[in-house]
């Protein structure tokens, strides 16, 4: 076991033995009194905030807050308390921080990681932390040479004064009996020299040599596997089950029934896979049973024509504007349910020993793990260590922490270490997915080419009550199952009459300057569990809004660009992505039998613009380029805002061609790569970025890169085939 | 009782002659390099070296292997003495979530070593069988293109410093 991992007090005392030394708090908002902070403090080091701890050799170790599931968030935090610290990311040591309010996510206030909002969030904060400790530093030095401060200066780890370098560990015995300052100047950006540099990523060679390691390469003495037989249809039970065929078959330890289905124990994943299969279980009936795909859709159709039901938000005169427009469009789009498919399927360790828990498993919740397992193993939350890792992928799917749970579960029933896993099919068929959508949007444009009303409506689900069923519990251990029904019951209701959830209509009504619109919404909920997916809703809306703009500019014979950039005056920056992909796409050389189209869209603060170069050759589309023109303001690491878009694009590509989740009798029929495909090699365009500074502080990166490249690629089908495709994923008739 | 050579060393396993290649690799052998990601050869993950040739091992029954020479990420190159697609990984800054890398190199390696100056095409090809859900594969096939028209560049002359460790549990 790393004692650098360890959590919370009760751990504390021991590890404070164990590194020979004390623990230090630090709170940077003062507005509580924290618990000592996780970190194993070594002999001699010096730990002056959560964040860093500088060891006399001069090594410095960074605890990183957010969780890494290939966005590259490391290389970026790093980076960003490099630069005012004045220490380069790629010599520090960086470990996975344990849980404690410190390491909260400054944008949301608990220590989670999602919403591309890390860089945004942590900017100013690691920055002043960085420039503070340096000034510690610098004020230690000082006085340990004698010098005036004014005559020090720093160079990647090192003071330097009167011709000589003195390392940062130097001064660690000094600084330790001073106090920082709380507002150290920060650097002018001129100045800096890693934010913004081309740099190598700080997890790449871990990761191309196979040392990085993830959940589900933990192992403990004793472990065993457990596989979940699920019920098909999400939210039904267990009504009997026999299990003497999976008992008898070799490696077999023991059968449980967990709420979300039964158990198989094993010594080996693949004897607990084998006997999972032999159950036969009875499962309840439930309603969704009696849902299919064309059902759900019909429901939506009905609901989405319906004025008596939904909410709607209404800015001008729609009427008015309607009037006024030369050309009125009215369209209707539809996208399916997606399921998240990491490359590393959902999986949690648990160990409870001596009332004491473990728990190894990569989540983008470290502090929902811990309050999780403390639930279930009815510990108390100082009980329990997380055991943070590297994630396999995640884009959303793991904030919802079920197998965590599920794992707990059936290590207290069985008293042995757990690793439950889940298969690809149970990550297909019973996990939670981006909700499928009906949208219609009614525009109009006038003489001019300004766009004077847009009526957009969507019907579907809502991912709220999901995630407030799934947040309450990770994050108040001790609530009432009641309370969490009664709470998810409200907000179910809510959104179902009262007020939009937000992010089921986020970006469908926004990016272009309409006076008149009207954004209506119905809930058509039939209780297939929901939940963020890359983008979120966004993921949707820019489909229907950039298909409509691009319908609108055929129907007005206007260039599609232009129309866009004489509709984008109040939206100055996302006008310049536009105007920048517009130029690059004049420039291109598109080989005979190519065609281009063109998105915009605006999410997690970010501007993007995209161009894809398609083709269609019987009956199939080629996605030959994409151009990608991003706006995110400081880029703190150029190379992995450009992976980041690459990455968004090929996720968005993936739905847009291939993507579909369908429902029969209420069960998902896709189980595995077969049926769900992925984009693979073969079919990746080239794609190539462009990143415009605008010089504002960073803004997301993780998602924003995914809206704008279905409609793109459904712009410039069109062209190619002038067929309109209004549903994803996208199919030629 | 199934023997095989593993990384060059000679090794036995009693476990169950059906139980796939990976699992006995991880769990048995403590090498946990090699991935599960789709338990059906779909996706790559998991993909070694059976000969010399890159094959999907997590529907890979052990006793198949009886006799036969396994390679994993473990043994063709490490942090220390890195392969020089590990290098060019590093250098094209290839990895986002990192998961499938392993599958992505071994089979990248195998068809290096049977054709070591591929078309892009035979790039595609050969490793159309891996799937990166974090969309690597323009950096993917730029670093094996580059490996394959300049070896010599990739020969990994890193000193131990200066090689970034990850980040630690």
């Amino acid at each position: 076991m790393s004692i650098q991992n360890v959590s919370r007090r009760g751990f504390l005392k021991s590890t404070a033995v164990v590194g020979g030394g004390l623990v230090v708090g630090f709170n940077l908002t003062g507005c509580s009194e924290p618990g000592p902070l996780p970190i194993a403090k070594e002999a001699g080091s010096w730990v002056p905030n959560a964040f860093v701890q500088l060891l006399p050799d001069n090594t410095l170790k960074f605890y990183t807050a957010r969780d890494e599931m290939g966005q590259g968030v490391t290389t970026g935090l790093s980076t960003i308390l490099g630069e005012e610290l004045d220490f380069d990311p790629l010599a520090m040591e960086i470990l996975f921080a344990g849980v404690h309010e410190d390491y909260n996510n400054p944008g949301m206030g608990v220590q989670a990681t999602g919403g591309s909002n890390a860089i945004n969030a942590h900017y100013p904060q690691l920055r002043q932390v960085g420039a503070n400790t340096r000034a510690l530093i610098l004020a230690a030095a000082a006085v340990d040479l004698n010098a005036p401060v004014a005559e020090l200066e720093t160079d990647n780890g090192f003071v330097i004064y009167g011709g000589k370098q003195y390392a940062y560990g130097d001064f660690i015995e000094t600084a330790s009996g001073m106090q920082a300052p709380e507002d150290a100047p920060l650097k002018s950006p001129s100045d800096f020299k890693f934010i913004g540099r081309e740099s190598a990523r700080v997890d790449a060679i871990a990761k191309a040599t196979g040392t990085a390691v993830f959940g589900i390469d933990a192992d403990v003495e004793g472990k065993h596997y457990a596989v979940v037989r699920r019920a098909p249809v999400a939210g039904a039970s267990v009504v009997a089950f026999d299990d003497a065929k999976a008992k008898s078959m070799p490696g077999v330890t023991d059968v449980v029934e967990i709420g979300s289905g039964v158990a198989v124990v094993a010594r080996g994943y693949w004897q607990a896979k084998q006997a999972a299969e032999q159950l036969d279980v009875t499962f309840s009936e439930v309603e969704l049973a009696r849902v299919s795909t064309e059902s759900l859709r019909r429901d939506y159709a009905s609901a989405i024509d319906d004025a008596s039901v939904g909410t709607e938000s209404i800015e001008g005169d729609l009427e008015a504007g309607q009037a006024a427009s030369a050309i009125t469009l009215d369209s209707e789009y539809w996208t399916p349910f997606l399921a998240h498919a990491p490359m590393e399927p959902m999986n949690a360790l648990v160990r409870i020993e001596n009332g004491v828990a473990d728990v190894w498993s990569g989540t983008q919740g470290p502090v929902a793990a811990q309050n999780l397992v403390a639930r279930f193993a009815d510990l108390d939350p100082s009980q329990v260590r997380v055991h943070q890792s590297y994630l396999g992928g995640a884009f959303g799917r793991r904030g919802t922490l079920t197998h965590v749970i599920e794992a707990t579960q059936v290590a207290v029933a069985t008293k042995k270490p757990i690793q439950l896993v889940w298969t690809r099919e149970d990550d297909l068929r019973h996990g939670l997915y981006r909700p499928a959508s009906l949208m219609r949007i009614k525009a109009g444009v006038d003489e001019q080419g300004q766009i004077t009303a847009w009526d957009a409506r969507r019907a579907g689900g809502n991912i709220s009550p999901d995630t407030i069923k799934n947040l309450l519990p990770g994050l108040f251990p001790s609530i009432g199952e009641g309370t969490i029904e009664w709470t998810v019951g409200l907000a179910t209701s809510a959104f179902d009459g009262w007020v939009t959830d937000p992010s089921s209509v986020e970006g469908l009504a926004d990016d272009y300057d309409v006076a008149n619109k009207r954004v209506r919404h119905a809930t058509v909920d039939h209780g297939l569990p929901l939940t963020f997916w890359r983008s979120v809703g966004h993921s949707y809306t820019a489909f229907a809004k950039e298909s409509m703009i691009d319908e609108l500019a055929v129907a007005a014979d206007q260039d599609p660009v232009e129309l866009r950039l004489q509709n984008t005056a109040n939206n100055p920056r996302l006008q310049n992505v536009i105007r920048i992909a517009g130029e690059r796409m004049k420039a291109m050389t598109v080989p005979v039998g190519h065609h281009l189209g063109f998105a915009a869209h605006h999410s997690f603060l970010t501007d993007v613009a995209e161009v894809a170069e398609v083709s269609v050759e019987n009956g199939a589309i080629k996605v030959h380029r994409v151009l990608c023109v991003v706006d995110c303001g400081t880029a703190v690491n150029p190379d992995i805002v450009r992976a980041q878009m690459e990455g968004g694009i090929i996720f968005g590509l993936t739905a847009a061609l291939y993507g579909e989740l369908n429902l029969e009798d209420g069960a998902i029929k896709q189980s595995n790569f077969h049926d769900y495909p992925m984009m693979r090699m073969a079919d990746a365009p080239r794609i190539e970025v462009e990143i415009i500074d605008s010089g504002t502080e960073p803004t997301g990166v993780g998602e924003p890169g995914l809206p704008p490249i279905a409609p793109a690629l459904a712009n410039a089908v069109y062209r190619a085939t002038g067929q309109r495709l209004r549903a994803l994923p996208l199919r030629l008739s | 009782m199934i023997e095989f050579t593993l990384n060059g060393e000679t090794v036995q396993t009693d476990e169950d002659p059906n139980t796939p290649l990976l699992w006995i690799v991880r769990d048995q052998f403590g090498l946990k390099g090699s991935k599960f990601g789709c338990g059906a050869g779909l996706c790559g993950a998991c993909t070694m070296h059976v000969d010399g040739a890159a094959v999907r091992t997590c529907i890979l029954p052990v006793a198949a292997v009886a006799g036969q020479d396994i390679t994993t990420i473990e043994g063709i190159g490490s942090p220390d003495a890195l392969h020089p697609l590990q290098v060019a990984w590093n250098d094209f800054a290839v990895p986002q979530c990192g998961y499938c890398q392993s599958g992505q190199i071994m089979s990248a390696a195998a068809m290096l070593e049977a054709n070591p100056n591929p078309s892009e095409a035979e790039v595609d090809a050969a490793l159309s069988g891996n799937i990166c859900r974090c969309g690597c594969y323009n950096r993917i096939k730029d670093a094996v293109m580059a490996v394959s028209q300049s070896p010599a560049q990739f020969v990994d002359a890193m000193a131990p410093k200066a090689k970034a460790e990850g980040v630690k549990a």
